[in-house]
């Protein structure tokens, strides 16, 4: 009979090796936020670690300085634009991909996919010159319609994913019990996508919030958005005033984690 | 109620209500009509446009293109350029670091999310996830704070006794390599865990029921099948840190120069049309060559995966 | 075999049949799912379609309730063509397989959705819906959601929803797929009496012949596309038009035999009528088999098993030629009863009782 074999050494050592990496690789991606947040509360006038003192001046400062309101409000406006955008765009067009009877709808699943797949600065010039050619120029509105067209594949894929779960058989009870096509989509369909729809909302928001390849291209002279203001800011700023933004996007992110955990559930963000 | 109560005839539906509903029901292509449109003006049309600028001559005058004639001018100077050579090298050899380091990096956690806990998966999935959520400024200023001059690691470095100066870590490759490692790590761990969550725990159950070490299990059935996840993940981080504009801008302090920063100053510094447009078109190519090579190389060790448990 | 395009009606009733079904054919691409298939049913009957899965019975359901469209032949129902008759307006009601309840709506809401569709005033739906899930005893649970229901309750649900349409013609596919084995046959009893107390004429579509011979008035064997016998199940049973419905209804032991002169002589040297010629296959039930001594007759064999089916004892017997007959005698007292290796001989017990078909 063969003598069960204990765990090995190399084993434990080749296994714990992986762990520590992993665990290292862990606190790689919070540690550095967290430094931001605490930072964010030093009373000195320069950035540094370990902080001195705590105070909330650099977050009322962040809310003093016209510029940088301004350019949040632009984000805000952004992020806004794009979501109602994409909903309007992207359910309809989900629909269309996994309901559809009619050839192609493998190629327009493809070609919705496409602009995504581009690099955002590639798509942020082509808008430019394309704009500057017919005479559009940069501003908030092109700036919104070109991000829109970069994540609208999130928002299709989220509520595409979601549509092929749906057993189909509601949609066919509903029409048979009297339903209208419209009536279906109205009362059964829309009410089971929310969840889909609404976790890519939270998507769509925080790249039109957040985006940077495309925005920069495409703001406006004018209008310049969070992250333009945000990378000029870190830039030529040495204060913790940026740290007091981050903190404030920070909150935002967790605010649009949670959203997502409750809508569809983290474990369904992959697909 | 046996005896036969006669239904009522049944009205055929209005036109309007028809129209409406063959619109509005998702059979057919209408619904993505409008998104397909916004599509062809806002990113096929401008991709043609780019296109023909790249192969062109043109002359501008006060922001309008007054002439346009084909050209390879623009495409030939730029491969006979240097300067083109070199920011392309550095970009190409800085992405594929950080993603042969993002797999190094992210690999283990997948890992320890296959074998963890309900707790432990839930925590990898909340701190995977809420970096994405963050904006990627925030992110890599969070590095200029802990690299800076009076930043994390100098402070702890020299409270410790190690160094009496502060190490000039800012503004260096290194800066750059560690901040594109920590900001797409991420995107890596993300679909490794998709692949891992698609197996069964079981499969780790039963192979080392067969008599496997954990480490042997790693390498003969969890590796093998977790392939296509590496791939996806390799893509993704690689076509993010070869056109990423923030860290070189941020970590390299402004003089490190890689293919999307260069393209920015040509755009909007020298306004160069044809320079920005030929660069972003070398970019696009370069970036589908190398993705195409991921996609051959994650093919071969898939068949060979499937072929060596067949 | 077949009943023709246009035929008459057969073993029903003398009025009008509700639902028509005439030559209705189907195919995806290349395969064809249906074809020729013709059904009519009489107010108030219970038809079901039986066979395997792919043989395209779930097909004409989803036909006759407008899911799909036919590709040739006709549906009527009380005569009206059903074919320009779009799905929401059918007088059909549909029992999804998996119930396809709402999740997001109560009880209440399900099944009072076909009202809210046509416009029903609020206080006439409420008292449908009340009414309607008196009849399936779920009074009380108008708050509840689907979720916080058993698989049988969800079933009642899902039958509350359509008998408030007051449909025509009732469609049930596979309604006890989901339940576990012990709940089912409980419910088909249940689900039958409703039924027949409602007076709904219905179709009902299954894979399994037990509960098809428990639902149905008669039941409509598919194969492949096509209807292959309608009857009643004790004439499906006992007179199986094919040797496919055969073999898919009960146990049955087949083997070949050469007919002439208008009969077939079986293996156990007793003959049956036939007005078949030439090559045949005789069929014969297990229970119409008995064992006797090796030495009483000519067809022999090997007891190879034997196990309980309910009050009978079923043996397999091989005989010299290879070939496993199944014999279902009676449970007989411990001391009777044969060994497995025991030496035996086969006799059919009424000849006339075998079927006979083209081999």
């Amino acid at each position: 009979m063969r003598a069960y074999r204990r765990t090995s050494l190399t084993d434990a050592l080749g296994i714990g090796a992986i762990l520590a990496v992993a665990i290292f690789s862990l606190l790689l991606l919070v540690a550095p936020s967290i430094i931001v947040v605490i930072i964010s509360f030093d009373t000195r006038a320069f950035v540094s670690f370990p902080p001195e003192g705590f105070t909330l001046r650099w977050y009322a400062e962040v809310f003093k300085q016209g510029e940088l309101v301004e350019a949040m409000i632009n984000s805000l406006q952004v992020g806004v634009t794009v979501t109602v955008l994409c909903i309007i765009l992207g359910v309809p067009t989900a629909l269309a991909c996994v309901r559809g009877r009619f050839r192609g709808t493998t190629a327009l699943s493809v070609f919705v996919l496409v602009p995504h797949m581009v690099p955002g600065i590639v798509l942020g010039v082509a808008v430019l010159f394309a704009g500057a050619l017919v005479g559009v120029s940069p501003s908030i509105w092109l700036q919104s319609i070109s991000i829109t067209v970069f994540i609208l594949a999130v928002m299709v894929r989220t509520v595409q994913s979601r549509l092929m779960r749906l057993d189909s058989a509601l949609e066919e009870a509903a029409a048979n019990l009297r339903a209208t096509p419209f009536q279906g989509l109205r009362t059964v369909t829309f009410p089971l996508l929310m969840p889909a729809i609404l976790a890519g909302a939270v998507f769509t928001f925080v790249e039109g919030f957040d985006n940077l390849s495309v925005a920069i291209f495409t703001h406006g002279f004018r209008d310049r958005p969070l992250p333009v203001e945000l990378l000029s800011l870190v830039q030529f700023t040495s204060s913790p005033l940026v740290a007091a933004v981050s903190g404030v996007q920070i909150v935002l992110a967790i605010v649009a984690l949670v959203l997502v955990a409750m809508s569809i559930g983290l474990d369904n963000v992959n697909e | 109620m046996t005896d036969a109560a006669v239904s009522p005839p049944i009205a055929a539906p209005r036109i309007g209500e028809r129209l409406a509903d063959a619109l509005l029901s998702g059979r057919g292509i209408w619904p993505a009509v409008p998104a397909i449109i916004v599509l062809m003006i806002v990113a096929v049309i401008p991709f043609v446009i780019l296109l023909s600028l790249g192969f062109s001559d043109i002359e501008i005058s006060r922001g309008d293109i007054v002439s346009q004639t084909f050209s390879l001018t623009h495409l030939t100077n730029a491969l006979g350029d240097p300067l083109y050579w070199i920011t392309f090298q550095r970009s190409l050899s800085l992405a594929l670091t950080t993603t042969a380091l993002c797999i190094l990096f992210g690999y283990p956690v997948a890992y320890l999310f296959l074998t963890g806990g309900k707790w432990t998966k839930r925590l990898i999935l909340v701190l995977t996830i809420a970096p994405l959520l963050t904006s990627g400024i925030v992110r890599t200023y969070a590095w200029l704070v802990i690299l800076g001059g009076r930043g994390v690691v100098n402070q702890t470095l020299m409270g410790i006794g190690l160094i009496d100066q502060p190490l000039r870590i800012m503004n260096t490759h290194w800066a750059v390599l560690i901040g594109m490692v920590q900001i797409h790590l991420p995107v890596m761990i993300l679909p490794l865990i998709a692949v891992m969550s698609r197996h069964d725990g079981q499969i780790v159950e039963a192979a080392e029921n067969l008599g496997a070490s954990r480490l042997g299990t790693l390498r003969t059935v969890i590796l093998p099948l977790s392939v296509p996840g590496i791939g996806t993940g390799a893509a993704l981080v690689f076509t993010l840190s070869y056109t990423t504009f923030v860290v070189p801008q941020l970590l390299g302090g402004g003089n490190y120069l890689n293919a999307a920063t260069m393209i920015y100053e040509q755009v909007v510094f020298s306004l160069e049309w044809s320079k920005g447009s030929v660069s972003s078109l070398l970019l696009m190519v370069t970036c589908l060559i190398v993705l195409v090579t991921i996609a051959l190389v994650t093919n071969h060790f898939t068949r060979w995966a499937k072929g060596r448990d067949a | 075999m077949m009943q023709g395009p246009t035929g008459p009606t057969r073993n029903v009733a003398t009025t009008a049949p509700v639902l028509s079904i005439g030559a209705v054919s189907k195919r995806f691409g290349a395969t064809k799912v249906l074809e020729d298939c013709s059904l009519d049913i009489a107010q108030g009957e219970i038809v079901t379609l039986l066979g395997p899965s792919g043989c395209g019975k779930t097909t004409l359901l989803r036909c006759v309730a407008g899911f799909w469209d036919a590709d040739g032949g006709t549906i009527d129902i009380d005569g009206q063509d059903m074919a320009p008759v779009p799905v929401n307006r059918r007088p059909v009601g549909v029992v999804f397989q998996s119930y396809a309840l709402f999740p997001h709506m109560t009880v209440a809401q399900n099944v009072g959705y076909a009202l809210r569709m046509s416009s029903v005033p609020k206080a006439e739906a409420d008292e449908k819906v009340t009414d309607a899930l008196a009849t399936v005893s779920l009074t009380g649970f108008e708050g509840r959601y689907p979720a916080q229901l058993s698989g049988g309750q969800q079933q009642r649900v899902a039958i509350a929803r359509v008998l408030v349409m007051e449909p025509r013609v009732l469609l049930l596919d596979e309604p006890f797929n989901a339940l576990d084995a012990k709940l089912r046959g409980a419910m088909q009893v249940e689900l039958r009496q409703l039924i027949k107390t409602l007076g709904l004429t219905s179709i009902f579509v299954t894979h399994d012949q037990e509960e098809a011979l428990t639902m149905s008035d008669r039941i409509a064997v598919m194969r492949a596309g096509r209807i292959e016998q309608v009857a009643s199940p004790d004439e499906i049973f006992d007179r199986p038009a094919t040797a496919y419905v055969a073999d898919f209804i009960g146990t049955s032991n087949f083997w070949d035999g050469e007919a002439n002169s208008g009969g077939v002589t079986l293996p156990d040297g007793q003959s049956t009528k036939t007005n078949l010629s030439g090559r045949v296959r005789v069929m014969a039930r297990p229970h119409n088999l008995r064992l006797a001594p090796p030495e009483d007759g000519p067809w022999t064999g090997t007891v190879i098993f034997h196990r309980n089916v309910g009050p009978l004892i079923e043996y397999h017997v091989e005989t010299p030629g290879g070939e496993t007959i199944r014999v279902a005698n009676m449970r007989q007292e411990r001391a009777r009863r044969i060994a497995d290796r025991a030496e035996v001989s086969i006799a059919v017990i009424d000849p006339a009782n075998c079927a006979v078909y083209p081999g």
